[in-house]
């Protein structure tokens, strides 16, 4: 195929009438920079999603949680397997040497995989609440993607997703039923998890965003975060939870939930690798993967 | 029928089983997320899963009350699990892991074809389901320590970590309480200690003719006596049980 465009007018007029972009194209670098940045904090994000829920998997409470809870983590980080490789096609960065960027601290990932899962609570709202924000952003990016092999994969990706929501709807029910202790320890993973995750989102969409207008993503970010807050606030509230945000109103004239005013500075640390436990998330991942490198460079002498 | 073969000793032999695959996918969950490359977290999580998935069908057909599986693990005394010491110790090398893993899986697919013929028809059909998930662990074990141990380094590694292993595999095959009782009715066709030299021989044809003294078996009373490390493993499994035995997950 090895389509080209003469201009970016004219690559954007292909994009414009839905045209979709493999990686044999010659495509504007601009271009091939923004999806590949998109795609690398994806799988970067499902990595260390992977990495946040592990520390439960030995803690689960019951055989067939721990077995969910396993098959979970190792969708996580299939996807981020699969992400790693449609973005290394871009030939922007090896899979190599984008892992090596990860545990040095160097690239991105969501600001909700910078805080720890401290309790089964915490590890439950995850995949009720985080797991449900990334959906929706998924969702809204598979709609109208622009580039192949990344629509390709996050089918797969929101399939596997919806699982792990159900996961989260049903442990939650289970913990609303259950008793005080369950309960009082899920509220307290409320308080914790709901402004990150509501934050995941990420500030409103700038009036010229790329992402937008190169058809990576579909919908604004402000767009996705109020889908969600519409979904969210009466579903824990029919629970009988608390959410953590004093302002927040219901609308009767727009018959909307209203949140108050979203703190950014959270989210600012997070992107500078400065969240409540990125140290500890980073250099853990680093030190086991230099620990292990004796299995790379052996398996690497015996392919050559 | 099953009542009159699932007395107390059968179960108690069974119950073994189980506990063995119970605790051999507890461990492999440890290295899920740390491995040295994305595939092998992903063959760990599989794997895991496979064990904790036959640890699953045991229990169900031993106590035949599924929904109350965990109940009963969670509420055990630490004397009354009849795992075996390879699969309590927690080890704390990648190499240990991959090893325990070869020879755990080694000797896996030997303890099923023991129930093929089983007078237990639950347990045939368990075990035909097992040994085709077993293939899949061999050969991901086999071709990792057939490609490992072509480098110097890596096979120091692998060799080393064996003399931590070997010994404690022997107690897998050590007796099982209830084992006469189980074979005299037709639940399994022999003694699993009878397997021992056909793992030994899988074992020197793979790593070449090992130590003697790391076959010298350590007495664990038949199954009785937990591993320093089962106290750790056992509250890991717990700790969320623990914080309200009342809440239902």
């Amino acid at each position: 195929m090895n389509r080209s465009w003469d201009s970016l007018e004219t690559f954007e007029n292909f994009l414009d009438s839905g045209g979709i972009v493999e990686p044999v194209d010659e495509m504007p670098t601009e271009y091939r920079q923004a999806v590949f940045d998109f795609i690398e904090m994806h799988a970067n994000s499902e990595l260390m999603g992977g990495l946040t829920e592990r520390d439960w998997i030995p803690r689960a409470p019951g055989l067939r949680h721990k077995m969910s809870v396993i098959a979970k983590t190792q969708d996580e980080i299939g996807h981020a397997h699969l992400l790693y490789m449609v973005a290394a096609d871009l030939q922007i960065k090896t899979r190599q040497e984008m892992m090596r960027d990860l545990f040095a601290g160097k690239s991105k990932f969501h600001n909700v995989f910078h805080y720890r899962a401290k309790t089964w609570g915490d590890q439950v709202a995850i995949a009720f609440l985080v797991d449900a924000a990334a959906l929706v952003s998924q969702q809204a990016v598979f709609k109208n993607c622009s580039y192949g092999p990344y629509k390709r994969i996050l089918k797969r990706i929101i399939a596997e997703e919806g699982f792990h929501l159900r996961f989260g709807e049903e442990s939650v029910l289970r913990i609303a039923e259950g008793t005080q202790i369950q309960r009082s320890m899920f509220q307290s993973s409320i308080n914790d998890w709901w402004w990150p995750a509501l934050q995941l989102f990420g500030p409103d969409s700038k009036p010229n965003d790329l992402l937008l207008r190169w058809h990576i993503k579909s919908e604004r970010n402000e767009v996705l975060r109020d889908r969600w807050i519409q979904k969210f606030v009466p579903l824990l509230q029919g629970y009988g939870f608390t959410i953590p945000d004093p302002d927040l109103r219901w609308n009767k004239e727009e018959n909307r939930w209203e949140i108050g005013p979203i703190d950014w500075e959270p989210l600012k640390r997070t992107l500078a690798m400065g969240g409540p436990d990125s140290a500890r998330r980073i250099s853990e991942a680093s030190e086991s993967w230099e620990k292990s490198s004796w299995v790379r460079e052996a398996l690497e002498k015996v392919a050559t | 029928m099953n009542d009159s073969v699932l007395t107390p000793p059968v179960k108690e032999y069974l119950l073994a089983f189980a506990d063995d695959e119970h605790l051999m996918g507890q461990q492999h969950t440890e290295w899920i997320g740390v491995a040295p490359f994305l595939e092998e977290d992903m063959a760990f999580a599989s794997i895991g899963q496979d064990e904790l998935g036959h640890a699953l069908m045991l229990y169900t057909l031993i106590l035949e009350c599924p929904s109350g599986i965990d109940t009963y693990v969670f509420n055990r005394k630490s004397e009354e699990w009849r795992s075996c010491q390879l699969v309590e110790s927690t080890h704390r090398r990648w190499e240990e892991a991959l090893i325990r893993h070869w020879c755990y899986d080694m000797a896996e697919d030997l303890r099923w074809e023991l129930f093929s013929d089983s007078s237990l028809p639950e347990l045939i059909s368990i075990s035909e389901r097992a040994l085709k998930e077993e293939t899949y662990h061999r050969r991901h074990a086999e071709a990792l320590v057939e490609n490992l141990l072509m480098v110097p380094d890596s096979k120091l590694r692998l060799m080393n970590a064996l003399e931590v292993v070997v010994p404690q595999v022997l107690g897998l095959f050590s007796p099982i309480p209830g084992e006469e009782e189980a074979i005299s009715c037709g639940v399994v066709s022999g003694k699993y200690s009878d397997l021992l030299p056909i793992w030994r021989t899988r074992l020197e044809e793979r790593f070449g003719v090992l130590d003697s003294g790391l076959f010298i078996q350590a007495d664990n009373e038949n199954r009785t006596q937990r591993h320093s490390d089962f106290d750790y493993l056992f509250g890991r499994i717990r700790e969320v049980f623990l914080l309200d035995p009342k809440a239902v997950w």
